[in-house]
This record gives C-alpha cells, structure tokens and sequence, in this order.
C-alpha cells in the first residue's frame, strides 16, 4: 500500500519517526546486503551509520528511502507501515537523500536545479515561487549558496549544500546523507556539521552514513554499525569508545583461528606473511614527497614517502578513496603526480607514459579490469598482447602481427595460469571473472617485470580463482621481485603482506608488520583516528 | 575512480562479436535484405505499383548480364572509399562524418594534373597522389582541432565539409574553369585517366584502387601492431592507454587513413567516371557520395570486406533502380525507387546501427562537451 | 491545334509510308538531377513530349536521375533496348553523356534542350534566353524607378554558359529600362543590379535565402533563372507581403521557362521570361514522326516563339498546366486571373507599351540583344551594362 502524498508523517507517542523491521535485502545475484536489521529513527537525533565498504550501509538507506525494495521485513511509521514504489512516494513522506553523486544538472543555476525537483509532468517550472522559498530556507538554515550561477561553477561544498537545500525545499523529517564529507575540505566539513545540529535541535531526524570514526564522535547521538550487512552495534555515542567502535567495524579476530574460519567461512585466507621469509632483496620503488590530485579533489594523495624493496609484498589496506586509486595511477603513468618523486630502481617513473614504465620493469594488474585491464571485445589473443604487442617476437617486418606466436604464446599462458577458455579466439567478455583476471596476471607477469603493482588484485572473484592469484603473487615475491598490493580486503592485505600501511585522506596512518597490528588498531587507523605507540 | 573516459568503449562492447540476432552476419543480413524488400513491396503495392515486376528489373537492371554487373560494380567503386573513411575512424572509436569535404577536395586536386603532362600510367599515379594527399590534409583539421581543443569530430568535420564544398565551388567556376565550358573544370587528359574495363560500360580500373584500399585496410587493422592499436583505442581508450597506447597517434592515424580514402574516391569519380573527367559546377557526380559511403558501411558492418559487398550491393540497388523506372507497363518513378531502396538500406543497416548506436550517444555527449565551456577547460 | 497537328500527322503517313513504318512507337524523356515537380523547365520537357506522345499516338517514358553519375548509364539503358525512336535529353547537364551515348549508339536518335552535341544522330535544340530576359530586365528596370526602389534582383543557379544568357539579356533590358523610364518621365533611373548564382538546381531553401537578402537591398523584384529555386523565391516575396500587409505591387515575382505568373495564386507574378522547353520537345518528336529529323542546332528565339515574356492567352494556358499539376485548384482559377491583373495594374499602361516596343525591335533586329557563352564573354557585358554589380 502505497502512503502518497500525505507528507510530513509527524512522530507518534512512542516519539519515534520511522522504523525499519527485520529488513533483508538481497540482491538477484544471491548477495545478502543486508540482515534482519531492525532500525529506529527518531526526531531530533543524528545516527552514524558505521561500517565498512560493503557493510550494507547504502543499501540500508536505500530501502529507507523507496530506491529498493527490501526482500523481508517493512518499514513502520507510527501510522502504519509504509511502503514506497519511488524515491518521490518517500520524499513526499518526508524522506530525503543526499547521495554521494549530485544529482545536479551542470549547467543549470542552483534555483533551477531546485525547480527541477519539484517539478511534475507537463507541469511549468516554478522559478519565482523556488526562489522565495530557497531565499526563507537559507535565512532559516543559515545554508549560504549563490542561487544564480550554474552549479558546475560552484564548489562541491557548496553544490553539496545546493544538493542539501533541494532536498530540504521538500520539506522532509528525515535526512540521509551517505558519506557527506567525502568530497569537503575540513573547513566545509565544519560548516555542514553546524548546519546539521541545527536542523536536529529543528526536530529533523538525521542519518548519517560514514567510516570516519571521528565523525562519528563529533556529530552524531547515536551509532549504529553494521557488518556484513548486519547490526553489530546500536549504542549512543556518548556511551562508547572509539576503540570500541573501531572493533565493531572490522571484526575482532575472537578466539582460535578454527573459530574464526566459522565466522568468515569461505573467506578464510591463511597467511602468506614473512614466516620464514623474512630477507627482503634491494630496494626497488622509491616514493618520496608524492602528492596527487584526485578526481573530484584538489590533492588525493598527500605527501607520500615510501620504499617497496625486492622479495617483499608492501600491503596498502584502507577504505576506499583514500587516495589508493590515485596513487596507483600515478605510479604507473596513468595520471600526473603534482610534485615528489619516484623512481624505480633509481630512475625517474614519474611523468612518463605507461610504456615507458613498463619498460622500466613495472607490472601493473588494474582495479578495474574491465575499464582498464582489458578490452572485451577483444580475443584472448589480443588481450594477451595488449601493452607487449610491440615486442618483437610478435612483430614481422611491417609492424605485421605474427599471429601464430601469439597464439603459441596465449596457450602456454593458459596452460601455466590455468586460463578456461575455448582457446586463444574467445572474446575476453566470455570468459568468467576469474579467468578474465588470471588472463591479466598472466600477461603482466609474463613481462618478467621488476615489480607488481597489483590493485584490488581479487575483488569479485570466486575464492578458488582468487586463492590462486594470491597464490601467484606470493610466488613472485619468494622469486625475488617487489610487489605493491592495494586492497580494500583488511584479511586479503593482513594475510599476505610483509608490511602494512594504513592509507586515511591520502595519506599513510602506520606502517607496520602486520603481525605489529591488532584488528581494533587498524579500524581505528582506517577510520582516521591516529594511535599513539 | 578511473573517470569517464573508458565510458564509450565500453559503449561499443555490446554485441561486436555477437550480432543483434545471435545469427551468422551474413545470415542476419540477408534476412534483413528480405526484410526491406518486403517493406519496399508493401509501398509499391500501396501504390498500386507491381512489386514482381519491379523487383525482376531491379535484379535484371542490377545483375542481369556482364553489362549490367559492371555498371553495379562502377556505382560502387567510390561508395567502398567513403565508406573505409566512416569505418576506419568509427574502429577508432570516432565519429568522421568529413567524406564527403575530404571527397571534394581530393577531387578538386586530381583535376590539377589536366596542366602538365606524363605518360599514361604516371599521369594517373600523380593524379591519385594529389587527391590522397589533398584528403589527408582536410582530414587533419578537424583531428587536430579534437587533439588540442577537444572540438568534437562530429562537429568539425561537418562544419569543414560546408567549407569544402563551397571551397571547390569557388575553384570550379573561377581557378580550375574550362574557359570554354564554364560549367565545368579542365577534363582530365587521356593518359590520367583510369582505363575503362568493360567497354560501353562505366567500370574503370578505379575498381582496383578501391577493392586494393579495402584489403591494405583489413590487413593494417587486423594483422598489423599499428591497426591493433587503432582498434585497442577505439573499443576501450582508457585500456589502450594503460597498455601503452597513444590515443592522440592512433587519433590522428585514422583520421589520415580515412582521409586518404575519401581522397582516392574524389579521384576515382573524376579520373574514372566517364564521360565528363572533370568537376562539374554544383558537384553533381560528387554530391553525397561521401554520405552514402556512412550507409555502406553500416550495411557492411564497418569491414573492409563487408563495405566491398555493400557496395557492390549499393551499386546493384543504383543501377537497378535505373531500370525500374521504365520497365514493364506501369513503371516506378525514381521517387518510388528511392523510397524502396531508402526501405531496403535501412532495413539492412538496423543490426550495425543498434550495436554503433551507444557510440552514437557517446559522440552525442563529445558533442555537449565541445559546447560546455567547463567541460572545454578541462580538455584544455 | 492538337486537331491540326494530327491532320498533318495522317497527311505525313500517307506522303511518306516508308518513314511511318519505320516508327517503334516509343519516345523517351531523361531529366537531370532536377526531377519533375519544378513547374518549370523539367516539367514543360515533359509537357511537351507528353503532348507529342499524345498527338502523334506513341508511348512515352519518363527517366530521372538520382546522382550526375547517372546520366550516362541512363541513355544507355534507354538506347541499348533498341525500342525508342527518340530519347530527348532535357538539359544542358547531360550533354557530356549525350557526345559519349550518341558515339556508342550512332543508329539511336537523341535530342537535347540547351546544349550542343554535335553528333548527326543529335538534334540540340537551344534558345535566344538573353531575348526574353531582356525583356523582363527593362520591366524591372522600369517598375523599380516608378515604384522608387534602388535594385532589382536575378537569382541564378549553377554558374554554366546558359545562365550567361540569361544574365547577359537581363543587363541589356535593365540598361535599356533605365534609359527608357529617363527618356518617358524626365527623370533620371540608375536601378542597380543584385545577382547570385547559388550553385544549385535544386536547394530551394537557398533560393528563398537568395531572395530575402536581394529584398533586404531594396529589390523591387527577383527574377528566377534556377528552376525550382522559384518556389524559394516568391515564398520570400510572399511572406515579405505578408509582413507589410500589401497584397500586390513589389516587390515582384519573375518566372522562368515557364509561364509562373499563376503560382501563389497569381498575387505577385508580375511576368515570366518563358523559353518553352515544351515547344522544342514537341517539335524534336515531331520531326522524327515526319521523318524531317537532322543532326545540327535549331535555334528558338522570339520570331520563332521558343521564347517570350508572358501574357494573358499564355496565363490561360498555364493555369491549366498549374491545375494538371495539382498546384492549383480548379476553384481558384478565377481569382487567380483577378489577382494577377491586379498586379499588372500596379503598372502603367506606358510600360507596358515600352515593352512591346523592345519586343518588336528585337523581332525586326533594330535591337540586338548581346549574349554571352564564356566567362569572357560574360565579362565584356558586365563591364558594358555594370549596374552597380560587375
């Protein structure tokens, strides 16, 4: 049953606003995003959503404010339970959502964008009457944005607030921002918090999604984390420590390890560690003073300075965007450094193109494989060359490609990596995952490279293909060559690297070994929270 | 984040192995044939135009005896260049729709061998040099204004094609003008022109030039590091990139390609056309023929060897036509004709179209972002 | 006149059965890029050949063509099926494939409109166009000096010698119009001359564009010499009217080849310059009925009525041409008459009268009228009657 357009359910006696009831969401593909969660909004309060990548945060949300349908359970208001076909049917409830992507239009001004909003079918913007009410929203809130001037000329803090007021403009009781500070420099940061207490001591009912436990600290009255989808925790702020909270994000390592292979069950990865390996060769990447601008931020990567020696695997561990990707792409000629250096053994990388870096003896496997690593509709064949197609066994007089050492060569990479495919024509897009990304590691090792820069090197594959991609590199650092890996896996980076770092804003929170770390340190790390010793 | 840059590769993905129908692409294009034919009898029907009738002087017109295969194959000829323009750059990952310009003024520059003279086969072989080197240069434009201001292609190539085209108006009637027949240039001399293959008939050895083109092409896309490359950056740029690709070289080497391509077809109409062997004022051999070439290679899939049938195919449904308007008792008109073939081409592009159409959409957004000042800063 | 004709046709049969039998009974049209549907010079080819076919009982055909690269593929289409006794090429832009077609088929008779071959299988039928247009050119001249307008406009198509005789007639009838209104009134007239060749035959969005900047001079008219870029042009007159709320009067409409002063509901065709295409295709079947057909140029002028301004009788006529077309209701014939006098009467008889009078010099050969077939001699008339537009 749909609640329309009612609006502004007001909280009932019991003083609470929404309830979420023993939600599950899972996805078609068989993921459980989210279990049995039980969830209470009240007016009034601002709730942290904690959790890690994956955690089921966003998906929560989602059903919260009428994107998803959940697969059990309902959402309660104090009149009844409620269900909403579209993200209108809630924000007429009541329920808005700032994303983490605007949903704004460019080129449109700021009372533009808000028009568009409210607009309906085959109904005419409303310029005038938005703009009386952005000008008594903005009095009221204190929220200050230039109204005329097209938004993809304003900063993303104050196209955030542009973002905030449309969805305030609705009139809504409930305000969920997913990850709000991501893109704010501190000082914005600060500004939204004002403004956020202010709309709670308004009677508003916040949420709050983030992984910054210091965030968390700082604005919200209650915490909820969730893990794997579900509750862990839902205490009031004030009632917990940061190091309490940090254990809840990211699991504590309990009692044998037999018990926690139940817990994680498939996820179990034994340790690959420096036991008994503890030689680290010469010196191979050195990082010094490395910044980098992001995407959507002025400066990703802060400041770096970091060696990855031979015969090690120099982890990188932390929530994603960070400043992983960034650095990544930096090493490896994929995006301008704005000042540092880094060289491989003691040559200059930076500002030189991917093939020049590779010639240097640099192996990179991609985050994202299908964006970057490979070309899909491409043959095995001619993924297999792909960045090596200039060398020379593979060339004739003419440039002309010598298909049939390709071939010979795409066999015996399938053969040694243990690639499923028809054969050295299949179109990369049909082969599984796993393969896909076994096809990659291949064809990056077979470049005898000097070191591995592997990102997120098994994300989204099945724990047989990614065992043997761990397996593999683990191979390469015992033979002697460097491995950088960057993973948002914590087990994945724990289990395997010689030396951790913590990557938090861009910059590193620790580097250690990990036997060095305990779990609770390491969520506090990642949420951003510094540890003394 | 990697931004959006992979985004149109991996636009074209869908479906570049696999057809639309999951059939054999020449199964599917055979049925689509079918298809138009039966739309184009339905018309005719409507009408009240016999389509068995009409269909018999189409097939007759087109393929009825050596006579009538070699007036399909001269119509085709330079259809298969300004087709190679369209695929080249498209397996590039861009939309060129400059043909037609680089056509005009490849044919423009094979009339300046009409003021010296050679013997016959280095009178042709200069001839088809000017019009090879005059389309490169037009096609350089709109590749370095997309290069260093990120103008999309879309636009640029349009917009030289209008400066082209009244470019070669101007050199018709006042620098290249027969002083005794205004109406046209100076006719190409006997030894620059390509010999008639079939006599009484158009084909002329151009034929050889343009199915030659066809097959360098195939065997530099397909079987060389270079046309690998082009193909890389054209199906995901962001890869090519990562695998050591220089997307502006690959870029500017399609853009080149296809304009030696639309060169060559500008020759092959004023070198290898009779009877006239020279621009004619208004461009009426020239007009479209760079247009139609976008048609051709969508029917031939965007390959070399595909475009070669589709060409010949266009040829057929051209000379074809020819015939249907008086054959048989109640004839079809040329607009009729037209409206049927307009039936039969679309019918057969539909596959290649729905698979090139998110590349479409991703031209379509190159082009907002030429036209966004932010968007122009960036690319800056 | 289609009784007498047929008349002649039965006393040819009888005076020369050898020819008769010798008839296939087919004759064929082959238009240029232009198509039908201009009202026009490719429908007045059709018209006439239509008449001929009709009168003469033969079947006739009607072949366009879609690109220039037809042209030659056509004629040999047509000629290689050995059925026709005539195939009429309607335009100068076929004449390179007529010169190769007439060589590769020497027993295949040909005829073509506005152009020389010279092959003896080929009859070129060509017209004095520079007469007419001299005639149209005073008319300008003179009601742009009454009305008080500065200019007066031609819109040419593709830049080829037979525009030239357009052009070359309409400078000497606007130089002798200028004269003419000084000498009449006292006054002095320096109408000036504004001329475009847009390059086509058949844009007819440029032709209006043409139009609209002439009109923004200061044109008292435009004077059609591309076909059917007409319909561009008196579409910008008439929404010029519209705009000033006037419904006769300049600025003016001239017509071309045929006799266009009904289009538009007759409201601002004040003449046309007619070369009747219908005239010369008639005539070419005819011969070829009556076995007269030779090889060589025949020549239409004035004195032979292959050109000439447009009057009354002619407006009757060509209303009917405009009904068959479907570009006139039958119900508007009647008004049409009523409006085109109308705009006649914006005139005064003394102008009318002057044209006659340079009509009947040009037929006695008082009056030359010069004409240009290259670009030099273009240039020498130009630099004669400048007209402000060298």
């Amino acid at each position: 049953m749909g609640m329309g357009a009612e609006g502004g359910a007001k909280p009932g006696p019991d003083g609470y606003f929404l309830r979420a009831e023993r939600i599950t969401k899972v996805y078609s593909d068989g993921t459980v995003a989210v279990r049995d969660v039980t969830l209470e909004l009240r007016p009034g309060e601002i709730v942290g959503l904690l959790g890690e990548n994956g955690a089921g945060k966003t998906t929560l949300t989602k059903v919260l404010s009428g994107l998803l349908p959940p697969t059990r359970g309902r959402v309660v208001s104090p009149r009844g339970p409620v269900r909403f076909a579209s993200p209108r049917e809630a924000l007429d409830f009541g329920i808005g959502m700032v994303h983490q992507h605007f949903a704004l239009v460019g080129t449109f001004t700021a009372v533009e964008n808000v028009a568009l909003s409210h607009e309906r079918p085959l109904t005419p913007l409303k310029l005038d009457a938005t703009r009386a009410k952005l000008e008594a929203l903005m009095a009221e809130s204190g929220l200050k944005v230039p109204l005329d001037v097209p938004v993809e000329k304003l900063a993303v803090g104050e196209q955030q607030r542009v973002e905030i007021l449309k969805v305030l403009s609705q009139d809504v009781d409930l305000l969920i921002l997913d990850e709000p500070t991501s893109v704010l420099t501190p000082l914005e940061v600060d500004e939204l918090f004002k403004l956020l207490r202010r709309l709670r001591d308004e009677g508003k009912a916040i949420v709050l999604i983030t992984h910054k436990l210091r965030e968390v600290g700082a604005i919200t009255d209650r915490v909820v984390v969730l893990r794997k989808g579900a509750v862990v925790g839902d205490v009031s702020t004030a009632a917990v420590t940061r190091e309490e909270l940090a254990q809840l994000m990211v699991g504590k390592a309990v009692g044998t390890r037999a018990e926690r292979a139940v817990e994680l069950s498939t996820d179990e990865i034994p340790a690959h560690g420096s036991h008994g390996h503890s030689e680290r060769g010469p010196g191979v990447l050195h990082v010094e003073g490395l910044s980098v601008a992001g995407t959507t931020k002025p400066i990703a990567v802060h400041d770096l300075t970091f060696d990855v020696y031979g015969g090690e695997i120099f982890g990188i561990a932390g929530v994603e965007g960070n400043g992983q990707t960034e650095l990544v792409e930096a090493l490896t000629g994929l995006r301008p450094a704005l000042k540092g250096t880094a060289t491989i053994h003691g040559k200059n990388i930076l500002g030189l193109d991917p093939r020049q870096i590779y010639k240097l003896g640099v192996a990179h496997i991609p985050e994202d494989r299908w964006v970057l690593g490979l070309v899909l509709p491409f043959t095995l064949a001619e993924n297999a060359i792909l960045g090596v197609h200039r060398w020379d066994q593979f060339r004739g007089p003419l440039s002309v490609l010598r298909w049939g050492k390709i071939n010979a060569h795409v066999r015996a990479l399938m053969e040694r990596f243990e690639i499923q495919a028809t054969g050295p024509n299949a179109p990369a897009k049909s082969l599984s995952g796993g393969n896909q990304q076994k096809l990659i590691v291949g064809r990056e090792l077979a470049k005898d490279p000097a070191i591995v820069i592997a990102s997120q090197p098994t994300r989204g594959l099945d724990v047989g293909a990614a065992q043997y991609i761990r397996d593999t590199l683990v191979e390469m650092r015992d033979r002697g060559r460097a491995i950088l890996l960057v993973s948002a896996d914590l087990d994945e980076v724990l289990a395997l690297s010689d030396r951790v770092a913590i990557m938090y804003e861009g910059r590193f929170m620790a580097v250690a070994r990990p036997e060095e770390l305990d779990r609770e340190k390491i969520g506090m790390l990642m949420g951003g929270v510094g540890v003394k010793g | 984040m990697t931004g959006t840059g992979a985004r149109p590769g991996d636009r074209l993905l869908r479906g570049v192995h696999r057809t639309l129908t999951g059939l054999h692409p020449a199964v599917e294009s055979v049925l689509a044939a079918i298809l138009g034919l039966l739309v184009g009898a339905v018309l005719m029907y409507i009408w009240g135009y016999d389509p068995w009738r009409a269909y018999w002087a189409l097939l007759k017109g087109a393929f009825g005896g050596d006579y009538e295969i070699a007036s399909s194959i001269a119509r085709g000829v330079p259809l298969i260049l300004t087709g190679l323009t369209f695929s080249i750059c498209l397996r590039a990952g861009m939309f060129n729709i400059g043909a037609e310009g680089q056509m005009y003024v490849g044919a423009a520059a094979s009339i300046c061998v009409a003021y010296f003279s050679l013997p016959h086969p280095w009178h042709l072989v200069v001839g088809i040099l000017f019009a090879a080197a005059a389309g490169v240069l037009w096609s350089l434009g709109p590749a370095l204004l997309k290069l260093t201001r990120g103008v999309s292609e879309v636009i640029s190539t349009i917009m030289f094609n209008w400066i082209s085209r009244f470019l070669v108006f101007y050199l018709v009637a006042y620098v290249l003008v027969d002083p005794r027949q205004a109406q046209r240039t100076v006719r190409i001399p006997l030894s620059a022109r390509f010999p008639i293959l079939v006599p009484g008939t158009d084909l002329s050895a151009a034929v050889y030039l343009a199915v030659g083109f066809a097959l360098f092409v195939y065997v530099l896309l397909w079987h060389t590091a270079v046309g690998y490359e082009v193909r890389a950056a054209g199906l995901n740029p962001t890869a090519a990139r990562y695998g050591g690709i220089s997307i502006k070289r690959t870029m500017v080497l399609s853009f080149a390609l296809g304009g030696v391509a639309a060169g060559l077809a500008g020759a092959a109409t004023t070198m290898g056309l009779p009877p006239t062997y020279a621009i004619i004022s208004g461009l009426p051999e020239l007009m479209n023929l760079g247009f139609d070439g976008m048609a051709v290679a969508m029917v031939g899939r965007n390959h070399p060897i595909g475009i070669l049938f589709a060409a010949l195919f266009f040829g057929g449904l051209n000379a074809g036509g020819r015939v249907m308007q008086f054959y048989g008792a109640n004839p079809v008109p040329l607009e009729m004709v037209r409206v049927v073939m307009g039936a039969i081409v679309l019918a057969m592009a539909i596959p290649e179209l729905a698979r090139v159409l998110p590349a479409v959409a991703g031209a379509a957004r190159g082009l907002v972002r030429t036209l966004s000042p932010k968007a122009r800063k960036e690319a800056a | 006149m289609r009784k007498w004709l047929g008349l002649a046709l039965v006393v040819a049969l009888v005076a020369a059965p050898a020819v008769a039998q010798a008839l296939r009974g087919k004759v064929a049209v082959v238009l240029d890029v232009g198509g039908r549907g201009d009202l026009s010079f490719n429908d007045m080819g059709f018209k006439g050949t239509d008449q001929a076919a009709e009168d003469f009982g033969l079947e006739m055909v009607e072949v366009q063509s879609a690109t220039a690269a037809d042209y030659l593929p056509n004629l040999r289409n047509l000629a290689r099926t050995r059925e026709y006794d005539l195939i009429i090429c309607v335009g100068f832009l076929l004449g390179d494939a007529l010169a190769q077609a007439a060589e590769e088929f020497p027993n295949q008779k040909f005829a073509i409109i506005d152009s020389v071959v010279d092959a003896p299988n080929v009859m070129s039928i060509v017209f004095r166009e520079n007469e007419m247009s001299a005639l149209i050119g005073a008319l300008a001249a003179m009601a742009a000096a009454h009305h008080g307008y500065p200019k007066a406009g031609v819109v040419l198509g593709i830049e080829i010698p037979v525009l030239y005789h357009f052009e070359a007639g309409f400078r000497f009838g606007m130089d002798w119009g200028n004269k003419k209104y000084a000498a009449v009134t006292g006054r002095p007239a320096n109408v000036e001359l504004l001329y475009t060749y847009t390059g086509t035959f058949s844009n007819i969005a440029l032709g209006k564009a043409a139009t609209e900047a002439m009109l923004a001079q200061g044109a008292v008219g435009v004077y059609n010499v591309a076909g059917p870029l007409g319909i561009g042009d008196l579409e910008a007159i008439t929404e010029y009217h519209r705009n000033k709320g006037t419904k006769s009067g300049p600025p003016y409409y001239f017509g071309v080849d045929a006799n266009q002063d009904w289009m538009g509901k007759g409201m601002h065709g004040l003449a046309s310059g007619m070369k009747r295409v219908d005239v010369g295709c008639y005539m070419a079947v005819e011969s070829v009925v009556r076995g007269t057909f030779k090889g060589g140029v025949v020549s239409l002028g004035l004195k032979e009525k292959g050109v000439g301004i447009s009057r009354y009788q002619d407006l009757l006529e060509f209303i009917e041409f405009g009904v068959k077309a479907g570009a006139l209701k039958a119900e508007d014939i009647a008004e049409t008459i009523l409006n085109w006098q109308a705009n006649r009467a914006t005139l005064p008889d003394w102008i009318w009268a002057a044209i006659d009078e340079l009509e009947a010099g040009i037929l006695n050969g008082t009056i030359v009228v010069p004409t240009a077939d290259t670009v030099a001699e273009m240039q020498a008339v130009r630099a004669l009657y400048t007209l402000g537009a060298p």
